[in-house]
């Protein structure tokens, strides 16, 4: 027997356990659309004719942020919290898989998943939403942040669910902070400037209330100060990554 | 030799669930198996030689740990998918084109349950599941911790003649932990006695029976009447329902086992019961023990 690297195989398998999770086909794919038709729907009467492009797209860059919050925040903890509590990691090892194929088919598995709700929303958005066109400059600095979020997600829930090794408070932690960002970054509705000064100023560490909130300004082009956006980035970055160094050195062997 | 275990250590936060002083040799083609009661120390051993726990001391093996196959005593897998899609992925092939798993899944009467999830399978079935994908790794050395916990007295029995036909003529080294003894007098050659995370004794069936019981035992109810009509034979330790005298020659067999039918006295007679020689084995250790103490 040798050991077994990252095939088409368990990739395959690996597409197939992530999408076989309703919390990710639920909360990936229906649920951004669903809070787009609703307050779009709503947008309808509270804004004037000549904005309401404005506003749909507005709230259509807001939902994009859901899906890498669903499918890798929310969908990697569930599914990885499950398999480290249930000892499944260890019996992929056993049957000859190294850590290191059983992760690369993990982040491929997550990456294709992202990639293909983040179609689905395009799509479907545009056929069923009046959106304005983007620049072909903004669509990629969108799509390149959702990515960064995605590996930052993965970081945060792997080393979550590496420390506490259970399904049920890896589970609730990221929920609380699923709907925490959701608030702080204008997502169920409030926006980011009508928050409380304490909260505002939470929310300025969090790289998802500058795209949810400013990326509509250069959506068809113009300028954009980056700066503090890449600092938000650079500090979630950051806990994420010492998140996932506490997991792995928690979890070092030791050889006395 | 291919495997060698010595001064082994092996530490749960300030307790020693296993230690181990004298080494353990295992051979090629062996089948070497590990009894005791809970907290002995067997699943502790295999996790040690599988590099699934921390350890003091050495382990020494020319085997890599992929060369390693083990069915643990808890085996999972995931829920969100068929059992035949985690069975090619693990095996890294296709059942249809795979003539050996398609032989082992039927050897197995695996067929009807492929396309159910890993949950809904019953008991018995995800023993069978494990230990087609363990037979199929083909491994040099292979352990099976607990293989039939939690099954029924007939699944228990039927599964384990068919792990016992299916090894009968192969070459494999089997490491079998077991609480039921009648599995290990099917499948072992050799015993490996633990209690209280130490080793009792280790050797072939033969050699530990002997050492421990003689020739052969006679096992009747634990009764008075037992008690006086076997009064002048020797009494071995055995479980508290049982009574149990040993044989050493051919001719105490024959008077005992006369008396018994004269005195209309149901009996079992034996020269491989490894219950009454694993009971008598701690019982001589844990004697040899105390007057060191």
């Amino acid at each position: 027997m040798k050991t077994k690297k990252c095939s088409k195989r368990l990739l395959m398998y690996e597409i197939r356990n992530v999408i076989g999770n309703p919390f990710i086909a639920f909360f990936g794919t229906v649920f951004p659309v669903m809070m787009l038709m609703i307050i779009t729907f709503a947008l309808k009467k509270e804004v004037p004719a000549s904005m309401l492009k404005e506003s749909n797209t507005s709230v259509f860059i807001t939902m994009s942020l859901i899906i890498p919050m669903a499918v890798i925040l929310l969908g990697h903890s569930a599914n990885y919290s499950q398999e480290l509590e249930k000892e499944i990691p260890v019996r992929m090892q056993l049957f000859g898989f190294s850590t290191n194929s059983i992760m690369t088919a993990k982040i491929i598995a997550q990456t294709v998943t992202l990639t293909a709700a983040l179609i689905l929303y395009t799509v479907f958005s545009y056929a069923a939403v009046d959106l304005q066109v983007p620049s072909l400059s903004s669509a990629l600095c969108l799509v390149l942040c959702l990515y960064v979020l995605g590996i930052f997600f993965f970081l945060f829930a792997h080393g979550l669910s590496n420390i506490i090794k259970k399904f049920g408070p890896t589970y609730t932690i990221c929920m609380f902070f699923y709907f925490g960002i959701m608030m702080l970054c204008g997502m169920m509705g409030i926006r980011t400037e009508q928050l409380p000064k304490s909260l505002k100023t939470l929310a300025s560490f969090i790289p998802m209330s500058y795209i949810g909130n400013d990326f509509i300004d250069f959506w068809q082009g113009g300028s954009y100060n980056f700066g503090p956006m890449i600092q938000a980035f650079l500090f979630f970055g950051a806990l994420c990554g010492l998140l996932m160094i506490y997991a792995n050195y928690k979890n070092r062997r030791i050889i006395k | 030799m291919l495997l060698t275990i010595n001064n082994l250590q092996v530490c749960y936060g300030s307790q020693t669930a296993l230690q181990i002083n004298d080494p353990i040799y295992i051979e090629e083609g062996e089948r070497i198996g590990i009894i005791g009661s809970n907290g002995a120390g067997k699943t502790t051993l295999v996790k040690a030689v599988l590099g699934l726990t921390n350890y003091k001391g050495s382990i020494r093996t020319s085997l890599k740990p992929e060369q390693m196959a083990a069915h643990m005593q808890f085996n999972h897998y995931a829920a969100t998918m068929p059992v035949k899609v985690i069975m090619e992925t693990i095996l890294d092939t296709s059942i249809r084109k795979n003539t050996q798993l398609q032989e082992l899944i039927s050897y197995f009467e695996f067929e009807k349950c492929l396309n159910k999830r890993y949950p809904h399978l019953s008991g018995g079935q995800k023993q069978r599941f494990t230990i087609i994908m363990v037979m199929m790794q083909n491994a040099p050395l292979t352990f099976y911790d607990e293989v039939t916990s939690g099954l029924d007295f007939e699944t228990r029995q039927k599964l384990m003649e068919k792990l016992s036909n299916w090894y009968k003529d192969k070459a494999n080294t089997l490491c079998i932990v077991s609480h039921y003894y009648s599995e290990l007098e099917m499948l072992a050659e050799k015993i490996l006695i633990l209690d209280q995370g130490r080793v009792i004794d280790m050797g072939t069936k033969e050699e530990l029976f002997g050492k421990y019981c003689g020739r052969s035992v006679f096992i009747v109810d634990n009764t008075d009447r037992n008690h006086k009509l076997l009064d002048s034979y020797m009494k071995l330790a055995a479980p508290e329902h049982l009574l149990a005298v040993s044989c050493p020659d051919l001719d105490t067999e024959r008077k005992i086992s006369e008396l018994l039918i004269r005195e209309n006295v149901n009996f079992k007679r034996s020269d491989n019961d490894i219950e009454i020689m694993s009971t008598n084995a701690k019982a001589v250790y844990y004697e040899k023990e105390g007057a060191v103490k």
